[in-house]
């Protein structure tokens, strides 16, 4: 029989972790995916995505289920790495250093082995140029395109307005056109 | 024209993602459809936004569950030092919007304390109780102890005399002992 989520997290609330791993096997993806957008750097997205699911647990009596449980937990996802990044300012990361790992991609290739070469690297470089826009750019690109949300659910995520945040995509998508160039 | 497109490129990237007014939105969907170049604007911005849904989707289906739980495993297992859980605890207090709240909140209580005295006049002299001599009284190892303290002029005095109820029942004679200091 399944459990419902709501059940999931009223065990949490008392302490079962194993209840709480199911909750984590089906959000850490996406919780990942968010992160990643905003930092970059995979091992920097792997310990901010776990440090998320650690404070939610920690804090899970807070949740009184306002909102959906993924809607809290990728705002804890975002406030963690909007704080990761201005604690620990970083380089861009470098494209592909291990050539291995480049051969192996590259046997993986479809039919249109030119085409998925080229997303493949407008994906890595579209991360680049993220990378180098500001924290709060970041979220907001990464919160919209992840997630699809309304400007207004990311203004309430961020605590500010949706004027501010329709402003913010303007000058992200703009400095990212301006990066990516002909890939685009 | 040049201008018109400047503006309506300015406003493709809410009109994508369905946060135009209906009016506005009808503006954009109107030029779109004679404008090649803002055509063009539009396929880079949905290019971008697919981009990078499929490249984050990509690197995190490489992603197992396993590794990932045991670095949360681990981390609840782990009880953290209280000065971790308190700059957490600051950290989650003290956020920006809070922090907006919280600063004009101080500085009213503080005025507040300040200008209790005009309000409430002489409600310090509760507060300096300490300035008032104290006695205490404590008994111990057979004598008794007075203690005199008088914080304006910081002294103390302390006065120990021997217990002589028990010798007065058996002896006539006046206690001859005066308080030791």
């Amino acid at each position: 029989m399944e459990i419902s989520e709501w059940d999931l997290i009223q065990k949490c609330q008392k302490g079962d972790v194993t209840a709480y791993e199911e909750l984590a096997a089906k959000y850490y993806r996406r919780v990942f995916m968010v992160v990643l957008g905003m930092l970059h750097h995979q091992e920097d997205a792997m310990e901010v995505a776990q440090e998320t699911f650690y404070r939610a647990f920690k804090n899970i009596n807070r949740f009184k289920g306002g909102s959906s449980f993924y809607t809290w937990l990728y705002r804890i996802a975002v406030n963690l790495a909007i704080d990761f990044q201005r604690r620990q300012k970083r380089g861009v990361m470098d494209f592909k250093e291990n050539m291995d790992e480049v051969i192996v991609e590259t046997e993986r290739l479809g039919s249109d082995p030119y085409r998925e070469v080229r997303d493949r690297e407008l994906g890595e470089r579209l991360l680049a140029a993220i990378d180098q826009l500001t924290p709060d750019h970041k979220a907001v690109i990464v919160m919209r395109a992840v997630e699809g949300l309304s400007y207004k659910e990311i203004g309430r995520t961020l605590g500010c307005s949706e004027g501010t945040v329709m402003s913010r995509l303007h000058y992200a998508r703009k400095k990212l056109q301006e990066k990516l160039g002909s890939y685009l | 024209m040049t201008r018109d497109c400047e503006e309506i490129k300015s406003l493709l990237g809410a009109w994508l993602d369905g946060e135009l007014g209906a009016s506005e939105a009808a503006e954009v969907r109107l030029h779109l459809q004679g404008c090649a170049s803002c055509l063009g604007e539009k396929a880079r911005l949905e290019k971008l936004q697919s981009s990078l849904k499929s490249v984050l989707e990509a690197k995190a289906s490489q992603l197992a569950f396993e590794p990932f739980w045991a670095g949360v495993r681990q981390r609840i297992a782990e009880e953290r030092p209280w000065h971790a859980r308190l700059i957490d605890w600051a950290r989650a207090v003290l956020s920006p919007p809070r922090l907006a709240w919280a600063i004009p909140a101080v500085i009213i209580i503080l005025l507040a304390g300040l200008s209790l005295e005009q309000f409430f006049p002489g409600w310090r002299w509760a507060l300096n109780r300490s300035n008032l001599a104290a006695v205490e009284s404590i008994d111990g190892h057979g004598f008794n102890v007075a203690l005199l303290r008088e914080s304006k002029t910081k002294t103390t005095v302390i006065w120990l005399f021997e217990n002589h109820e028990g010798e007065e029942e058996t002896s006539a004679e006046p206690v001859s002992g005066g308080p030791a200091f």
